[in-house]
């Protein structure tokens, strides 16, 4: 587990696990609005970074604080911003997980350590160390997913590129 | 209030122009570039609202653009369409209107030079080639980043997308304008800059035919007949 400051002390807490088993039942829960306690839930094959995901917590809490989410809840807006798209549904399956995903981020804002702690018990899977996103996220499917074209890549990491698409979506 | 200060980390006062302010602050941990545009009092409240939000948005779109089109720019941290402010990395080093006044008082370093020189025309010909027009190519716009002696192109505040030579050739005769008053000794570099211009641009040759155009009437279009 990490967590990082967004903005204000405002935070927002990170888990990996691989070797999930129970997606579906997470997935159900989540969209019937049960989950216990709240928490995004990341595809992270499109993660390379955390930074990326932090750009759209900033993000998703100043549009909190303006009354302004697209989405239903905080965390789902998480997961929203981060797709750099304005497709909801969309966004929230490629950049959420889905039934028989068996590697997830899990990523909850202003999270004591005792709420990480049910968030690990919720999922069914090994905690692995953050680490492992770089060298496990999908190039291809990022570049896929964000239209990252080759000439960009010359001179901009993939981490760097979702940034851009992140934080300029609503500018487009 | 207090809070409020704090949220956004602390802000200092890097420039103020014509249409934005510039501050430094920090974004997640990271130093940043805030850039606000405020809002004209002269212009009617609805005007200016629209006005400074299609522009803001123009800006973060033209910026994202040259990224894609492989030109680096500073990374797009944020956009607020609420406080009018985009937020950006902070780039370290110095301008090349520092870099060429420096080669003015100290002597030149051919080397140094010939290589910023291929780099802002091999940027402008992938701009043009794509479609985009900086719209304000002058040194100071231009950085470059100590850490890679990379150029980076900052201020997209007047980029538009136009596929027409003419549009091409005014941006190049601007740049050139502000290097023969700025920087006269450093010796011909808008020569160096075309040539590298020539070399990456596919289209060069309608582009540079406009250009001697341009030179012989200047910027403004001439309306009469």
């Amino acid at each position: 587990m990490k967590t990082f400051d967004v903005s204000g002390g405002d935070t927002l807490s990170f888990s990996l696990f691989d070797d999930v088993t129970n997606a579906k039942e997470l997935l159900d829960s989540m969209q019937a609005g049960a989950l216990e306690p709240e928490v995004a839930l990341l595809n992270p094959s499109l993660i390379p970074d955390l930074f990326p995901v932090l750009v759209a917590a900033h993000k998703t809490l100043l549009f909190k604080s303006r009354g302004s989410l697209t989405t239903r809840t905080l965390h789902s807006e998480l997961v929203y911003n981060y797709s750099g798209s304005k497709h909801i549904s969309e966004s929230l399956k490629r950049c959420g997980i889905s039934d028989g995903s068996t590697y997830v981020l899990a990523a909850k804002f202003n999270a004591s350590i005792e709420e990480m702690t049910a968030v690990a018990s919720l999922i069914k899977g090994k905690e692995i160390g953050l680490e492992e996103l770089e060298a496990r996220a999908s190039t291809s499917q990022i570049q896929k997913h964000y239209k990252v074209p080759a000439p960009e890549l010359e001179i901009s990491s993939l981490a760097d590129a979702i940034t851009c698409r992140i934080a300029a979506r609503d500018a487009l | 209030m207090e809070e409020d200060q704090e949220n956004r980390g602390e802000l200092i006062l890097v420039k103020q122009g014509a249409e934005a302010r510039v501050f430094e602050s920090s974004f997640v941990g990271r130093r940043c570039i805030i850039k606000e545009r405020f809002s004209k009092k002269y212009r009617h409240p609805s005007l200016d609202a629209k006005l400074t939000l299609k522009r803001l948005n123009a800006e973060a779109r033209c910026m994202t653009k040259a990224r894609r089109l492989g030109v680096t720019t500073p990374l797009l941290y944020a956009v607020d369409p609420m406080l009018h402010t985009l937020t950006f990395e902070y780039v370290d080093g110095p301008s090349v209107k520092d870099l060429f006044l420096e080669f003015g008082v100290h002597g030149v370093v051919e080397e140094r030079l010939d290589d910023v020189a291929a780099q802002i025309g091999d940027a402008i010909a992938k701009l043009h080639d794509g479609g985009l027009v900086h719209g304000d190519l002058t040194t100071s716009n231009m950085l470059i980043q100590s850490s890679t002696n990379r150029l980076v192109l900052i201020d997209f505040g007047l980029s538009f997308t136009s596929t027409l030579p003419e549009d091409k050739a005014v941006d190049l005769y601007v740049l050139e304008r502000a290097l023969l008053s700025m920087h006269s000794s450093c010796g011909d570099v808008m020569e160096k800059i075309l040539a590298a211009y020539r070399k990456s641009s596919k289209q060069w040759s309608s582009t540079l035919n406009k250009l001697a155009q341009v030179r012989q009437r200047g910027r403004k279009r001439t309306m009469v007949g």
